[in-house]
């Protein structure tokens, strides 16, 4: 879990990437519950209203399902759902931004090709 | 759900006129931060909306009953004001069980072991008089007796503005504990805003006696940007939106702005950021004629 929030985008959008992340990186897993809303925002001191958006967010997506009366639980194929919908997004938010940075320092496209092979060997 | 509503208030002293035709509608289950620079009228429109004080023209009712000397109403109102070291009289020698046991007869819903684990927590010696009491103590003091109230609109009046770091976050951490078990109604004054501003469900900016912002924090930050770059990208971008507080440094522009509604994009020449409640009303506030 992170220990602080950022300021470069909406808390509860933070709240459900950060769910997400937790799901990619097993440390919640399929089937296992998610942290609740009061959990939530106890530890990060946000707005209970916010947290919840956070969480239906993910309800909405279809990557937690709630159990009546007990709590929020991670969908069987959740990091999957979760994987391909990155994938799609990788483009938009990270590639983008290093073409546009390489552009800028004159890194050309094959330079480029290049400097991703080598880094990726390490 | 219940309503605390002001209409039309007005507050003049002498010839000064603090508040100018202020309309509030306060909804009870929200936490709501307040926020204004100092003499904006931020406490006289919680002590008018507590009857503490009257307005000069204007009625504050809830659930449509006048607040004004009306017991009923009031006992479900708490304006924990900040405790004074000094009295006309000279230094306040009460002790802080004086306070305790006062607020205890007021609140019809007091709730003494919470009061007990409050003094536990902030670690007050209930027999030490008022005027041997720290900044923080006071502070500490006042919040003991807000929450302990279990008024069902609580209202907290700087509550935070002499706690130290630790005390602060635990402040905040039982509001939240508070709210989520009981949903009661937090108005909560700050200067202290980046601290706060992701407890506030809705926001409400004062400004030379007028509500110049009531609404959801979310809502707002989402239509709120920090434009920069060359300054006629910069004007170009925005030239048909409300521009807050222009700051130029060389040939670099940089705005805040406040769109009507959330912009999907932005023209790709200029750079478009976020605006944190604190940094938002800092432009929105900040006098350009008084700046040097």
């Amino acid at each position: 879990m992170l220990s602080n929030l950022g300021e470069d985008k909406s808390i509860y959008l933070q709240i459900s990437e950060m769910i997400e992340d937790e799901i990619l990186r097993d440390i919640i897993k399929e089937e296992e519950q998610v942290p609740s809303t009061t959990e939530l925002s106890k530890f990060y001191k946000i707005n209970p209203a916010t947290a919840g958006k956070g969480i239906n967010l993910l309800v909405d997506k279809g990557i937690i399902y709630k159990k009546r009366g007990i709590g929020m639980f991670v969908q069987a194929g959740a990091k999957e759902q979760i994987m391909e919908a990155r994938k799609t997004s990788f483009k938009e938010t990270y590639l983008k931004k290093i073409i546009s940075e390489a552009k800028l320092i004159g890194i050309t496209k094959e330079d480029l090709k290049k400097l991703i092979d080598e880094t990726s060997e390490v | 759900m219940s309503t605390l509503v002001g209409k039309n208030i007005v507050k003049r002293y002498g010839k000064d006129t603090v508040l100018k035709n202020v309309d509030i509608n306060i909804e009870t289950g929200k936490i709501y931060g307040l926020i204004g620079r100092n003499g904006a009228g931020k406490t006289t429109l919680l002590s008018i909306l507590t009857a503490q004080n009257p307005a000069s023209e204007g009625t504050v009712t809830l659930d449509g009953e006048p607040v004004w000397e009306n017991e009923k109403s009031l006992s479900r109102i708490c304006y924990s004001r900040e405790i004074s070291p000094v009295t006309m009289f000279g230094p306040n020698t009460y002790r802080v069980k004086d306070y305790l046991s006062t607020a205890k007869a007021f609140y019809v819903n007091w709730d003494e072991e919470y009061a007990k684990e409050l003094i536990k927590l902030f670690n007050i010696n209930i027999k030490k008089k008022i005027n041997r009491l720290s900044k923080g103590m006071l502070s500490a003091v006042t919040i003991i007796i807000a929450l302990a109230s279990k008024a069902e609109i609580t209202i907290l009046d700087e509550p935070v503005a002499g706690l130290d770091v630790v005390a602060r976050e635990q402040f905040y951490k039982l509001v939240i504990e508070e709210y989520a078990a009981t949903g009661r109604t937090f108005i909560i004054s700050t200067h202290i805003i980046e601290e706060a501003a992701s407890l506030f469900e809705e926001v409400i900016m004062i400004d030379d006696g007028q509500i110049v912002v009531k609404e959801n924090t979310e809502g707002l930050l989402a239509r709120a940007y920090r434009i920069s770059g060359e300054e006629t990208l910069v004007d170009a971008a925005v030239k048909d939106l409300k521009v807050y507080h222009p700051e130029s440094i060389g040939r670099n522009k940089v705005v805040t702005v406040l769109a009507d509604e959330p912009i999907d994009s932005f023209s790709e020449d200029v750079m478009v950021e976020p605006v944190s409640l604190q940094n938002l009303f800092y432009a929105m506030s900040v006098d350009e004629r008084k700046e040097a």
